[in-house]
C-alpha cells in the first residue's frame, strides 16, 4: 500500500471513529437521569439553624383525588403539537437557588414550579398554593412573623407523588443544609421553623420581621425559588451536584424534562400530572443556540418558533421580518443606570469609608444635575431602541412600586449650563469647563466604566457629544464585563472605587429592597464583599432603607419607597437611563399568550400554542 | 530513535508545565467569576463570602494553580465552577462532535488545497492560477463570521422562501444518530472552514512546489526525459510536501479544540463552543481543561510530526 493511501485510510479511520464515539455514547441524546433512589438511612444533614425534623404531617380528611397519571405507560401521540425554542445558553443547574443564570429559572417556571408566581398584569398569583396569604385570608399574622401557606389539595409531582407542605420544608431544610451549598441563603436564613400540620398546610415562623417573605418560594421572570421534592431528596448531601439538580425528570410544573444533549438540546413533554392538566402542547423542544443572528436567521427560516433574550439592539431587525415573525417587548424591572462614584475614604461619621475620593465636583447636587439635564434620554431611546421603552425617573421602572409622581428630567443643555455656571465651573469658549472643588482647581473631565456591550458604547458616544455640549469632557471606558463586575480582592474598579463614573444594569424586583445604597455595605479593605458599588454613605438615604423593611404592611413600605424615590430624585444622585425590555421573537403560528416584564415570557407555558 | 521520543516526551512535560502555567495565569486575570453575581440582588455579604471560599477563590493565585495542577496531574480536572460537572464529563460530551466535524473539514481543506496548490503551481501566472489566486485570497480575507452567517441566509433562509433545496440554519433539533442527518448538517460549517482555510494551505503549497521545481535534480528529472507527471508525484512532491506536513502536524492538534466561531454560528456543540460559553462566565475549570487538552495535544502532534519526517524524508535522522 502506497504511503499516500495510508494517509488517506488513515484519516477516514478517524472520521469513521469520531462517528462511531458519537453513536455510541459521546453527545447522544441522554435520556434525563432516572430519578436517584431514596438512599439508604444516611445521617440526615444538620440544617444551619437546626430546623425542627419533619414530623409525618397528621392526616387530615383525605381528599378524593384523581388517581396519578402514569407518565410510563403514556404513549406519545403520532403527531405531537409541538414547538422548538432557542436559547442562547444551555442551563446549568435547573433548580433556584443552586443556579445563578436566567435560563435555570425559565426552566423552573417550565417544570418545577414554586407556591406563586406572577401574572402578566404584575400580580403575584398562586400557583402550587390555593392562595397567596394576606392578613385579610388570616395566612400572614398581626405581626408579620407568620405565614400559613395552604397548598391546592390533590397536587403530584409529576412521577404521581403527592406534593405536600412537606416538600415546602425539605426545600427550606435543603437550602439552609450546611452540606450544601445554594447560590445564596438570603430570606431562607430569616426563617425559624416551618410547621407542617397537614399534608397542604406550611406554617413558616420568621425570626425577625421579613417583608419579602413572599419572594421565597416563589417564581417570578428572572428569580425565585420552587418547591423541590423531598421523596427524591431527602438525605442527599451536596445536592447542587446531584443529577436531580442539574437534569431534573421529576416536576411539578406543565412539562417535564424527557431528553438533554448535552451542549445541544432538550426535549420537554407535557406533564400529565399537572395541576391544571395537559398544557395545550405537548412537547417544547430547546435548542441551544448562541448566536443571536443564527437564531434570527432560524426564525426566519422557521427552524425555531420563539428564541427569547434579543438585545435592544436587534428590534430594527425585527421591524423588517414583519408578518412572518414578531417581536414581544415585555419592559421589565430592570433598568440601565448611570452613577456617579460618591465615595469618600473619610466616610460619614465613620461609617461607609471608600478606599479611595469620588470625584469631587460630583459631590455639588448641581453638578449631578446638570448631567441629567444634559443628557438626551428620550432621543436615545428613540433613535438606538426604537422608542420601545420608557425613560424612568427612578429605580423602579414598571412595578407597582414606582413613584408616579415624578416625572424624569428633561433633555435641558441650557439650564444644566446654567447649573454649571452657578456651581462655579466655567468654560472658555467651547472647551471643557474648570472650577473649584475643595479648594482645588478641577476640569470637569471625568471617565464613564462600563462593559463592552456594542448598545453600551453606541450611548455612550451618543452622551458623550451631548455632554461635550455643555462643556463637561465624558471619556468612556469599556472593560469587559467578567472584568468590570468582578469582586474587590480582584482589583475591579467597581469595587474598589476607582472610577469617577459608571452605568450598567439591575433592577430592585418584585420586592423593592435591596442592601446596595447601606453604607455598611459599601465596599472597602475590611468590607471587600460589600454590594455598595455606588460608594455613596447618606446616612439620611440609610435610614429610608432601613425604615422600609421595618413593615411588613405593603402600604406602608409604598409610602417609604416613595420617599425614597423623591430623594434620590431630587438630589440626582443617580441617572435612569431607561428600562430593559425583555425582547421575544417568535414564529406567526406560535401563541404565546399575554406576557410581562415581571412574569417573564415562559410564565404561562401551560397556555403556549400553535396556530 | 527511541531515546529521541523519549527525549522529547521528557521535554513535553516541561513545556506542558509552563503553558499550564500561563494559561492559568491568564485565565484567572482575565475575568473574574464573582462577577456573574455582582448584580444578583438576593445575596448577602455572607453569600458571597462563602461562595468565594467554596470556588477556592480566596487562596492566593499560586495556590490555587497547584491545587489545579495536583489534581490535573491525577487526571482529575476538577468541576465546572456552576454546573458542578466534572471537567472530564464536559469535554468527553463535546469533543466527539468536534472531532467529526474538524475532521471531516480538514480531510476537505488538505484535498482541495493539494488540488488547488498543484494546479496553481504547474500553471503558474495562467488565468487558471490568478483566479485560484484571488478566489482563495477572498476567502482568507472574509471574517469568518461573517462567511458563516451568510452561507446561513443563503443556502438556508433564502433557499427555502425560494422554494429550493435548503440546508438548515444549525438552529434545528436533529438526531445525531442519523448519518444522513449528519451529513446534511455538516456542509455549511465545513464549506465554511474550508473556505477560510483552504487558501492559506494552497498558497503554501503553490510556493513549495515552485520552488523545488527551480531545483537542479528536477531539472535532471526533466533532462533524463521522465513525463511531467512523473517530475511531479514523484520527485517534485515528496520535497514540496516536506513543510505541508509540518503545518499539517501543527494544525491536526487544534482539530480537538474545535472551532469557536464556526461551532457557535452553527449551534455546533463542540470544545470551541464549550471553551468559549464557559469562558465568558470565568469558569476557570472548564477552560483550563479544554486549554490543557488541546495544548496536551499540540504538544503530542509536534512530536509526531517531527517522528514522521523521517518517514518522508530519509535525509532527515532523529538522534
Amino acid at each position: 500500500m502506497k504511503r499516500s493511501q495510508r494517509y488517506f485510510l488513515l484519516a477516514s479511520a478517524l472520521v469513521v471513529i469520531s462517528l462511531l464515539i458519537t453513536a455510541c455514547g459521546g453527545a447522544v441524546p441522554t435520556a434525563a437521569p432516572a430519578p436517584t433512589e431514596a438512599p439508604a438511612a444516611t445521617e440526615a444533614p444538620a440544617p444551619t439553624e437546626a430546623p425542627a425534623a419533619t414530623a409525618a404531617p397528621a392526616v387530615t380528611e383525605a381528599p378524593k383525588c384523581p388517581e396519578p397519571v402514569d407518565m410510563s405507560k403514556m404513549t406519545a401521540p403520532a403527531s405531537p403539537k409541538s414547538i422548538t425554542a432557542a436559547w442562547s445558553q444551555e442551563p446549568d443547574n435547573v433548580v433556584e437557588p443552586f443556579s445563578n443564570m436566567a435560563f435555570a429559572l425559565w426552566m423552573n417556571q417550565l417544570t418545577i414550579i414554586g407556591l406563586a408566581k406572577w401574572d402578566d398584569k404584575g400580580n403575584m398569583i398562586p400557583d402550587l398554593a390555593e392562595e397567596v396569604p394576606t392578613v385579610e385570608n388570616g395566612g400572614v399574622s398581626a405581626d408579620g412573623l407568620t405565614i400559613t401557606w395552604h397548598l391546592k389539595k390533590c397536587l403530584y409531582w409529576s412521577d404521581g407523588q403527592p406534593i405536600t407542605s412537606v416538600d415546602v420544608k425539605f426545600t427550606w431544610q435543603a437550602i439552609m443544609d450546611p452540606g450544601n451549598a445554594p447560590v445564596s441563603r438570603a430570606g431562607f436564613d430569616k426563617i425559624e421553623s416551618i410547621d407542617t400540620p397537614d399534608e397542604t398546610t406550611a406554617v413558616i415562623k420568621f425570626k425577625e420581621l421579613f417583608p419579602p417573605w413572599y419572594t421565597l418560594f416563589s417564581i417570578w421572570g428572572f428569580g425565585g425559588n420552587p418547591l423541590m421534592p423531598e421523596h427524591i431528596l431527602k438525605g442527599h448531601t451536596a445536592i447542587e451536584k446531584d443529577p436531580y439538580i442539574h437534569q431534573p425528570n421529576v416536576g411539578s410544573g406543565p412539562f417535564v424534562i424527557t431528553e438533554w444533549v448535552a451542549g445541544d438540546h432538550m426535549t420537554l413533554t407535557a406533564n400529565p400530572n399537572y395541576y391544571r392538566g395537559h398544557a395545550k402542547l405537548d412537547q417544547i423542544q430547546i435548542k441551544f443556540v448562541p448566536d443571536p443572528e443564527t437564531a434570527l436567521a432560524a426564525l426566519q427560516a422557521g427552524d425555531v418558533d420563539v428564541a427569547p433574550d434579543f438585545a435592544e439592539s436587534d428590534i430594527p431587525t425585527f421591524a423588517a421580518l414583519e408578518p412572518a415573525v414578531h417581536l414581544r417587548a415585555d419592559p421589565s424591572g430592570d433598568f440601565e443606570h448611570y452613577f456617579f462614584n460618591l465615595g469618600t475614604v473619610a466616610g460619614v461619621d465613620g461609617k461607609g469609608k471608600s478606599d479611595v475620593d469620588g470625584f469631587c465636583p460630583f459631590k455639588d447636587v448641581n453638578v449631578r444635575k446638570a448631567i441629567m439635564l444634559g443628557i438626551d434620554r428620550q432621543t436615545i431611546v428613540d433613535l438606538l431602541l426604537g422608542g420601545k421603552t420608557t425613560v424612568p425617573a427612578s429605580l423602579w421602572p414598571n412595578s407597582s412600586w414606582y413613584n408616579t409622581s415624578l416625572t424624569p428630567y428633561p433633555y435641558d443643555p441650557e439650564q444644566a449650563k446654567k447649573l454649571l455656571d452657578d456651581a462655579g465651573y466655567k468654560a472658555a469658549g467651547a472647551g471643557t469647563r474648570t472650577g473649584k472643588c475643595d479648594g482645588k482647581n478641577v476640569k470637569l473631565s471625568f471617565s464613564f466604566e462600563t462593559t463592552t456591550k456594542q448598545l453600551r458604547k453606541d450611548i455612550a458616544v451618543e452622551v458623550q457629544k451631548e455632554l461635550k455640549d455643555i462643556g463637561i469632557e465624558f471619556k468612556p471606558v469599556h472593560t469587559p464585563a467578567g472584568t468590570f463586575f468582578g469582586s474587590y480582592s480582584e482589583g475591579a474598579n467597581l469595587a474598589t472605587g476607582k472610577y469617577d463614573m459608571a452605568g450598567y444594569t439591575t433592577g430592585f424586583y418584585p420586592d423593592p429592597w435591596n442592601d446596595n445604597f447601606l453604607c455598611q455595605n459599601v465596599p472597602n479593605k475590611d468590607n471587600p464583599v460589600g454590594t455598595n458599588n455606588y460608594h455613596l454613605c447618606d446616612p439620611v438615604l440609610e435610614k429610608m432603607f432601613v425604615d422600609a423593611n421595618a413593615s411588613a404592611d405593603p402600604a406602608a413600605r409604598k409610602v417609604v419607597f416613595d420617599t425614597i424615590q423623591k430623594y434620590m430624585y431630587d438630589n440626582a444622585l443617580v441617572v435612569p437611563m431607561y428600562a430593559r425590555l425583555n425582547l421575544t421573537g417568535y414564529v406567526d403560528r406560535f401563541d404565546p399568550g399575554p406576557t410581562a416584564g415581571l412574569s417573564g415570557f415562559m410564565w404561562d407555558s401551560a397556555s403556549w400554542d400553535v396556530k | 530513535m527511541w531515546s529521541y521520543i523519549v527525549r522529547r516526551l521528557v521535554q513535553a512535560l516541561f513545556i506542558l508545565f509552563i503553558i499550564t502555567a500561563v494559561c492559568f495565569l491568564l485565565t484567572r486575570l482575565s475575568s473574574d467569576p464573582m462577577a456573574q453575581y455582582a448584580t444578583r440582588q438576593n445575596m448577602t455579604a455572607a453569600d458571597r463570602m462563602a461562595l468565594r471560599a467554596r470556588l477556592g477563590l480566596d487562596q492566593p493565585l499560586p495556590v490555587q494553580y497547584v491545587k489545579w495542577l495536583g489534581l490535573a496531574l491525577q487526571g482529575n480536572l476538577g468541576e465546572s465552577f456552576f454546573s458542578h460537572q466534572k471537567v472530564s464529563l464536559l469535554i468527553s460530551q463535546r469533543l466527539p462532535m468536534t472531532l467529526i466535524l474538524m475532521t471531516t473539514a480538514e480531510i476537505f481543506i488538505v484535498i482541495i488545497s493539494l488540488f488547488l496548490g498543484i494546479v496553481s503551481a504547474i500553471k503558474q501566472y495562467s488565468l487558471t492560477d490568478n483566479l485560484i489566486t484571488s478566489f482563495s485570497f477572498i476567502g482568507y480575507s472574509m471574517p469568518i463570521f461573517f462567511i458563516a452567517l451568510g452561507l446561513i441566509l443563503i443556502f438556508a433562509v433564502k433557499f427555502k422562501l425560494w422554494g429550493l433545496p435548503y440546508f438548515p440554519t444549525g438552529a434545528d433539533v436533529w438526531n445525531f444518530k442519523d448519518p444522513l442527518a449528519m451529513v446534511w448538517h455538516l456542509v455549511l460549517p465545513v464549506t465554511c472552514l474550508v473556505a477560510i482555510q483552504v487558501a492559506g494551505y494552497s498558497r503554501f503549497l503553490r510556493s513549495s512546489i515552485l520552488e523545488v521545481l527551480g531545483q537542479d535534480y528536477v531539472r535532471t528529472a526533466r533532462a533524463k526525459g521522465l513525463m511531467e507527471r512523473a517530475v511531479l508525484y514523484k520527485h517534485a512532491m515528496r520535497n514540496a510536501a516536506l513543510p505541508f506536513v509540518t503545518i499539517l502536524g501543527l494544525d491536526i492538534p487544534f482539530l480537538l479544540g474545535g472551532a469557536l466561531v464556526t461551532e457557535s454560528v452553527f449551534a455546533w456543540p463542540g470544545m470551541g463552543r464549550l471553551f468559549w460559553e464557559y469562558a465568558q462566565r470565568g469558569d476557570f475549570p472548564v477552560v483550563n481543561g479544554v486549554l490543557l487538552v488541546v495544548s496536551g495535544a499540540v504538544v503530542f502532534f509536534t512530536i509526531v510530526t517531527d517522528v514522521a519526517y523521517t518517514f518522508i524524508d530519509p535525509r532527515i535522522r532523529l538522534s
